[in-house]
C-alpha cells in the first residue's frame, strides 16, 4: 500500500518537473515554430549550474533556482541571436540543424570541462511523511517549485503586456507587428524563457537524481513525449502530459524493470502519433 | 487647407528581384478619407506593406507627421500612430475579443487612453459588448471585421489604414462596414482606405488614387473619378 502511495506521489511530483521542462519546449514551438533540439543540453546546464552553486557557495538549489532562471533567460536570449535569428524565417530544417548544433557544442564542451562522471546534489533535507509514505523533501520541493513556476508563467502570459505580446506573436506575427510589438525582442525573450524553464527544471531534478552532462537527453525525450501527449502549442496540455508521464514511470516500475520504462514511453509516443497526432488535449 | 499627415514620395519597392512599385507618390490629409483603388495585382497591398514597414523601401521616402519614417522599423510606426487594419482581419484567434482590443492599445501612446478608447469602440460597435469574453476565432466574418476595426481604433490612430475591409463579406455586411467608415470620417478620424468596392469607396472618399501595374495612373476627388470614363470602364463595369 505504502509503495503505491509513494509511487503515485513521486509520479505527480516528478511529473510536474517534467511538465515544466516540456512547457519550455512548448513555448518555443508555439511562439517561434522551432523544435528546440538543444533543450536537453540546457536541462543539463541547469543541473550543473545548481551543482556548482551548491558546492562552491553552499547555496541550495531551491534558492539558486531563481538565479538560474535569470541566467537562463539571458543565456537563451543570447543563444537566440547567435543561433536562430538569421534562420528564423528559413524552412524548419534550418532551425532544427541550428538548435542541434547548439546542443552538440554545449554537450561537447560540457564533456570536456565536467567529464561524464556522475554527480549528485545532496540537499540533506530528509524525508516528509505524506499519506503514510516517506517522500524525500527535495522531491516534494521539486514538485512544488515546478507548480509555482508554471503558475507564474501563466500569470506572466495572461496578465502582463509583454506576456500578451508573446501570445499575440504566437498567433499572428505580422498582426502583432502592426500593434507595435517588437517581434525580434519577443522572439528572443520567448527563447530565453523556454531555455530558462529547461534550466530550472534541470536544477530541480538535479536535487532528486544523480546526473551527468549527458543526462539532459533523457529529459529532452521526455519533454517531446509530453508535448505529443498534451499537444504541441498547448501549455496546459504539457503540464497534464507531464503528470501522466511521471505517474506512468513511477507506478509501472512497481511491476516491471526500470529498463522497460523508456520502451513504454515511446510506445505511447508512437501510438499517439498514429491515433491522435494533435495530442490528447490538442486541437483539431 | 488641411495639412498632410502621410506623404509617400517616389516610392519603389518589390520582393526579391521583382519590382512591384514604380515611383509611387501619394498623400493623405488630416481629417480626410483617402482611397486607393485598383485591380488585383496593381500594387495596393505592396504599397501598404511598405507604408507600414513590413517590407523595406528600395528608393523614395515615406514621411509621416513631418518625420521621415522610411527606415523606421514597423513596430515603431505603430507607436507614432500609424495603425493598420490588415486585409483578412488577422485577429488573434485564441484571444478573447477583449484581449484583441487590448492588444490594439499595445503601442505606447494608446496605453494611457485605453479606457476612453474602449468606451469609444463599444459605443461604435455595441454588439461587441456582450462578446467581450468570446474567443475571436469563434466569431463570424462580419463580427471579426468589427473586432479588427475596433482593435485598430484602440491604437489611437493618427492615420488609420484599412486594407480591403469589405473583402469576403456578405453584401449586407459590406454596407455595414462602409457605414462604419462613414461614421469614423464624421468623427474626424484620418483614414487611408484600400478597396475593391470602387463604387462605395468613391461615394465616401475625399480624394482617391487609381493604381495599375505598380503606378499611380490617376487621381482626383471621388466625384471626379466616378464620372471619369476610364474608371467607369475599368472598375465599375458600366
Amino acid at each position: 500500500m505504502d509503495a503505491w502511495v509513494s509511487a503515485i506521489l513521486s509520479g505527480v511530483l516528478l511529473g510536474l518537473a517534467y511538465g515544466l521542462a516540456a512547457i519550455g519546449l512548448n513555448l518555443i514551438w508555439g511562439v517561434m515554430k522551432v523544435i528546440n533540439l538543444s533543450h536537453g543540453a540546457f536541462i543539463a546546464l541547469g543541473m550543473f549550474a545548481a551543482y556548482f552553486v551548491f558546492h562552491s557557495f553552499g547555496i541550495s538549489p531551491f534558492v539558486s533556482v531563481i538565479l538560474i532562471l535569470a541566467l537562463g533567460v539571458v543565456v537563451g536570449m543570447l543563444a537566440y541571436f547567435v543561433a536562430l535569428h538569421r534562420v528564423i524565417s528559413a524552412p524548419e530544417l534550418s532551425t532544427l540543424l541550428s538548435t542541434y548544433s547548439l546542443s552538440l557544442i554545449i554537450i561537447g564542451l560540457g564533456t570536456f570541462v565536467f567529464t561524464t562522471n556522475p554527480r549528485a546534489i545532496d540537499v540533506g533535507l530528509g524525508s516528509i511523511k505524506l499519506f503514510g509514505a516517506y517522500i524525500p523533501a527535495s522531491k516534494v520541493l521539486t514538485g512544488l517549485y515546478s507548480l509555482i513556476f508554471t503558475a507564474a508563467l501563466y500569470v506572466f502570459l495572461f496578465k502582463t503586456w509583454t506576456g500578451k505580446a508573446i501570445r499575440a506573436v504566437s498567433m499572428n506575427m505580422t498582426a502583432a507587428q502592426f500593434m507595435g510589438v517588437n517581434t525580434t525582442f519577443i522572439l528572443s525573450l520567448s527563447f530565453g524563457i523556454g531555455i530558462a524553464l529547461a534550466m530550472v527544471a534541470g536544477a530541480l531534478i538535479a536535487s532528486v537524481f544523480p546526473f551527468t552532462i549527458l543526462s539532459g537527453g533523457i529529459y529532452e525525450l521526455k519533454s517531446f513525449v509530453i508535448c505529443v501527449l498534451g499537444g504541441l502549442g498547448s501549455p496546459l496540455g504539457a503540464l497534464a502530459g507531464g503528470l501522466l508521464l511521471g505517474l506512468l514511470e513511477n507506478v509501472l516500475t512497481l511491476k516491471m524493470p526500470v529498463g522497460y520504462v523508456p520502451f513504454i514511453e515511446f510506445l505511447i509516443l508512437v501510438v499517439i502519433l498514429l491515433v491522435k497526432p494533435s495530442g490528447l488535449l490538442g486541437k483539431e | 487647407m488641411a495639412d498632410v499627415i502621410l506623404q509617400v514620395e517616389k516610392l519603389s519597392t518589390g520582393y526579391g528581384e521583382v519590382q512591384i512599385l514604380w515611383e509611387v507618390s501619394i498623400q493623405a490629409k488630416r481629417g480626410q478619407l483617402t482611397t486607393i483603388i485598383g485591380s488585383n495585382g496593381s500594387g495596393k497591398t505592396t504599397l501598404l506593406r511598405a507604408i507600414t514597414g513590413i517590407i523595406p523601401a528600395w528608393s523614395g521616402r515615406i514621411i509621416f507627421n513631418g518625420e521621415d519614417i522610411t527606415n523606421v522599423p514597423a513596430y515603431k510606426r505603430a507607436d507614432m500612430g500609424l495603425i493598420m487594419v490588415p486585409e483578412g482581419r488577422m485577429l488573434f484567434p485564441e484571444m478573447t475579443v477583449y484581449e484583441n482590443l487590448e492588444m490594439g492599445a499595445y503601442n505606447k501612446r494608446a496605453r494611457q487612453k485605453i479606457k476612453e478608447s474602449l468606451e469609444f469602440v463599444l459605443h461604435l460597435f455595441p454588439r461587441l459588448k456582450e462578446r467581450l469574453n468570446q474567443k475571436a476565432g469563434t466569431m463570424s466574418g462580419g463580427e471579426q471585421q468589427m473586432v479588427a476595426l475596433g482593435r485598430g481604433l484602440m491604437g489611437c490612430p493618427e492615420l488609420l489604414i484599412l486594407d480591403e475591409p469589405s473583402l469576403g463579406l456578405a453584401p449586407k455586411l459590406v454596407l455595414d462596414v462602409f457605414d462604419v467608415v462613414k461614421k469614423l470620417r464624421e468623427e474626424g478620424i484620418t483614414m487611408l482606405l484600400v478597396e475593391q468596392n470602387v463604387h462605395l469607396s468613391l461615394m465616401l472618399t475625399d480624394w482617391a488614387y487609381v493604381m495599375a501595374e505598380g503606378r499611380v495612373v490617376m487621381e482626383g476627388s471621388g466625384e471626379e473619378l466616378e464620372k471619369s470614363d476610364e474608371v467607369r470602364k475599368a472598375y465599375l463595369g458600366i
